[in-house]
């Protein structure tokens, strides 16, 4: 049995603990928002929070998230600022490294709510992104860096 | 719906600006088209209003980032007076309807989504509007004079009617199909050429839309599959014991494919097949080292067995004027779009369903059909978005492999490939070498242009495939294997960009080797273009150099003065402030026609520890009418990207047949940190619209490579490039 948080809300699981969370989160749960790029944690799109932290899911056993705090891309709502951002931007074409785009962004704005160009293209350089939607990212992430008052604490918070 | 509805024959044709539009709802495919409800407005196959005001398009062309959806559905919403968003939209299922009316295959390749269905489109949404018009004329006895359509309702000039389209479909459904509509002259557009958003952005920011390896039908399980690691093997023996004891493993066997490893989850069968013990084939004949094909290729430029497809003599004696010559060479690339391959099948009583991200999905339904041996009808399949495509996405081997698994298994089966299986298993854009020679005179015209080209063909592997889904099943492959050698011989593919070179010599021949390698080849963004305009635009400069002139003054000096080349060369040049770069700073321009469009680039670097560092991309397009202009300058920046990636990472490599590269730290991509500035010009142009998803490719190579020059004296002549 696995147990931890999931988007706010408590999954227990039978579960091989060396599975990847990736894999748990796709084929057990059902949440397939956390996309399978590469499986060795090279190309960031299975991206997700541990307890606010990004990490690649694809090379995490699911057993490091016992008791600890799981974030997908489903658990930012939809609304999250930065979402609004990427829709206001187009950022992006296939779509399919996006989630752990956002993902990585947003926890690059929980440690740094105002990073500088220089900052977001070091702290994004793990995602690659075939379609090359690299200056749009960029610009997403600026655009809601720029909102002084939003306080990206909350969404990891346990 | 009527029966004169049924009756109406789709007939696209656009002769002389006239267009018929239609379309038969028991098409040649011999399956009626069933699209949403009896209830529902449907004036052709790609477009439906449902009783509660719901509007759905049919999206005939696959979606992988380019930007078609939004496309299509700002072309429908200007002819409909809706606001594009107000437009849902469908994956098209295979339809005679749906096939490309230029290709006759429902395939998305040739950056032509655009510029073959943009007029079609319109009519599609006036035809709409005219005949909810015509059902607002039959509820309020009014003329067409009184009633205006706009944001979704018919009103009347004096405000009395006020009708929702939703309030007229049912009235709709039952006239006549409006015909002979006049389309918006273009100073009226509300959102062509001005909407900039893209309607597929919520879906794919907030994690719910649903690629191919999203699929999930009831009780599906997940295959992994083994296959030989050279091309022309296939499974000796293999002993699953041990993997069959794995948990959640569900079954192990061999298909034409490989060995398919089947468990509860792609973990379990991953790990399972680990543990499989497998003897392949051994690998038969050919070439089957990249020593071995870089022999052959330079061997094959040694001789003289070419081809020609363009020979213009020239005017003046050779043997006049400065010899310039050069050999060029580019690698096998993968495309390594994001998503590794994957499809899911679920056996019917008469065939089977399949979900797949697909850029063919005839093809795919083809392929389906072909390992049940069941009729191309008794397939179905689920087009899903791509998770990245660039040609890759046009074959259908995972398709076929899927289905011979659900064939054994007997149950609802998702095959997934790992990034390795993807980057070992791709359908590569070939090998090229070429040599290239011209004259330079003493009063700078150039004569006596030869380029002679050398590489393995793609359509002669690629289209007998094509052709089997277009002709009867029934016709074997041995005679469309002879159509694919004999178009080989001369493959268009891989002479496009170099045999239409727009400058004015005096004297050009191209010409073409075919060098057969035991290695699936496939479309590459931009294909020919890829490799031709690396060869063609870093050779202008060489003469450029030679002759001792600017590389832009040459180029627009012997180009027709009204050119769209020159044309994009002007616009990029001053955006790029062509001859003042800031020191330290060195600039490399290139321009190329391809897919209809014209691009020009400028490159533009420094050297930092004697090593190019890439500063600032510039890029002009002329594309025609452009519907969309954010997502015109995301695909060429896109283009570029991947071009660069490609000039400065790709290559792969064959040892015993077998690929060597595996993942993304051996098969690099530019990341965050590597791309550099860009701007993007868009040229104006009322013309109609032009290829956008590829063209934005080919000038970034010899760009890049003639900055180099510029900035070290050194010509590179071969991709990737060495960077210091």
């Amino acid at each position: 049995m696995v147990a931890f948080s999931l988007n706010g809300r408590n999954v227990e699981l039978k579960v091989d603990p060396a599975t990847p969370l990736l894999w748990v989160l796709r084929d057990h749960l059902g949440l397939t928002g956390t996309r399978f790029g590469c499986g060795m944690g090279l190309c960031g799109a299975c991206t997700v929070h541990l307890d606010g932290a990004a990490i690649r899911s694809c090379s995490t056993p699911v057993s490091q998230a016992a008791g600890r705090s799981v974030t997908t891309i489903e658990g930012l709502g939809g609304d999250h600022p930065l979402q609004r951002a990427w829709v206001e931007h187009n950022v992006p074409q296939c779509g399919y490294c996006q989630s752990g785009q956002i993902m990585s962004a947003a926890a690059l704005l929980a440690s740094n709510p105002q990073p500088d160009e220089e900052h977001i293209r070091q702290a994004m350089s793990g995602n690659l992104c075939r379609c090359g939607t690299y200056h749009k990212v960029q610009r997403a992430i600026l655009s809601v860096a720029a909102v002084e008052h939003w306080q990206p604490a909350a969404e990891d918070a346990s | 719906m009527s029966l004169t509805r049924r009756q109406f024959i789709r007939n696209v044709s656009v002769t002389g600006g006239a267009l018929t539009l239609g379309f038969q709802l028991t098409a040649c495919s011999g399956k009626p088209l069933q699209l949403g409800s009896e209830a529902d407005f449907q004036p052709d196959a790609f477009l439906r209003i449902e009783p509660d005001g719901a509007i759905i398009l049919q999206i005939p062309k696959a979606e992988m980032g380019q930007g078609v959806v939004t496309g299509m559905v700002t072309l429908v919403a200007e002819e409909l007076e809706v606001h594009p968003e107000r437009i849902g939209y469908a994956m098209a299922p295979v339809h005679s309807a749906f096939a490309d009316p230029e290709m006759r295959l429902q395939i998305t390749g040739g950056s032509a989504s655009i510029r073959v269905y943009h007029e079609i489109l319109r009519q599609v949404g006036a035809t709409a509007r005219e005949t909810l018009v015509a059902a607002a004329m039959q509820q309020s006895g009014l003329d067409r004079a009184s009633l205006e359509a706009r944001d979704g309702r018919v009103r009347s000039t004096d405000g009395a009617v006020d009708l929702a389209y939703a309030d007229l479909v049912a009235i709709a459904r039952a006239l006549p199909v409006a015909s002979d509509v006049a389309l918006k002259p273009a100073d009226q557009w509300q959102w062509i050429g001005h909407y900039d958003q893209r309607v597929d952005a919520q879906a794919k920011t907030d994690g719910s839309a649903r690629f191919g390896m999203d699929a999930s039908p009831d009780g599906c399980l997940t295959a992994v599959l083994l296959r030989c690691p050279w091309f022309d093997g296939a499974v000796e023996s293999f002993n699953a014991e041990q993997a069959l004891e794995h948990p959640g493993v569900v079954a192990v066997f061999a298909t034409e494919h490989g060995v398919a490893v089947v468990a509860e989850g792609y973990w379990p069968a991953r790990q399972a097949a680990g543990k499989v013990e497998v003897t392949f084939t051994p690998p038969g004949g050919g070439l089957r080292d990249s020593a071995a094909i870089t022999e052959a290729l330079t061997t094959a430029l040694d001789g003289d067995d070419f081809a020609s497809v363009r020979d213009d003599p020239a005017s003046t004696e050779a043997g006049q004027g400065t010899l310039v010559s050069g050999r060029y060479a580019v690698p096998f690339l993968a495309h390594a779009a994001m998503e590794p391959l994957n499809a899911t099948c679920r056996l019917t009583e008469d065939g089977c369903e399949v979900w797949v991200g697909s850029q063919a999905p005839d093809l795919a339904q083809d392929a389906a059909s072909r390992v049940l041996d069941v009729p191309r009808e008794a397939v179905v399949i689920h087009n899903q978005f791509l998770g990245g495509g660039f040609g890759r996405r046009a074959a259908a081997d995972n398709v076929a492999e899927v289905v011979a698994i659900a064939r054994e298994l007997k149950r609802p089966v998702k095959l997934v490939w790992s990034r390795e299986d993807d980057m070992r298993h791709d359908w590569y854009r070939p090998p090229m070498a070429g040599a290239i020679e011209a004259r330079v005179h003493a009063d700078g015209s150039i004569s006596h242009w030869q380029h002679r080209i050398a590489g393995p063909s793609i359509n002669q592997q690629v289209l007998p495939v094509m052709m089997g889904a277009m002709l009867p099943q029934w016709i074997p492959g041995g005679p469309r294997q002879l159509v694919g050698d004999f178009v080989g011989k001369k493959d268009f593919a891989s002479v496009e960009g170099s045999k239409e070179l727009p400058y004015q010599f005096d004297g050009v021949s191209v010409s073409y080797h075919n060098v057969q390698v035991p290695v699936p080849l496939g479309y590459w963004r931009s294909v020919g273009h890829s490799h031709n305009a690396f060869v063609v635009e870093s050779f202008v400069d060489e003469l450029a150099h030679a002759a001792g002139v600017d590389p832009l003054e040459f180029r627009r000096k012997h180009l027709a003065a009204d050119s769209r080349e020159r044309r994009v060369l002007d616009a990029v040049a001053a955006a790029a402030s062509w001859g003042n770069a800031p020191a330290g700073h060195y600039q490399g321009i290139a321009v190329h026609d391809s897919f209809q469009s014209c691009v020009a680039e400028v490159v533009e670097i420094s050297l930092v520890d004697g090593k190019p560092k890439l500063e600032h991309v510039y890029c002009a397009i002329d594309c025609g009418q452009v519907i969309n202009p954010d997502i015109v300058r995301d695909q060429m920046i896109g283009g570029i990207v991947f071009a660069l990636s490609a000039a400065l990472h790709g290559e792969i490599t064959l040892k015993n047949g077998a690929v060597e590269q595996s993942n993304y730290h051996d098969y690099q991509l530019l990341r965050q940190t590597d791309t550099p500035p860009m701007t993007v010009v868009l040229v104006e142009s009322a013309a109609p619209p032009t290829g956008v998803g590829e063209p934005g490719t080919p000038p970034a190579a010899p760009a890049l490579a003639n900055a180099l020059f510029a900035a070290t004296g050194e010509r590179q002549r071969r991709l990737p490039l060495r960077m210091g």
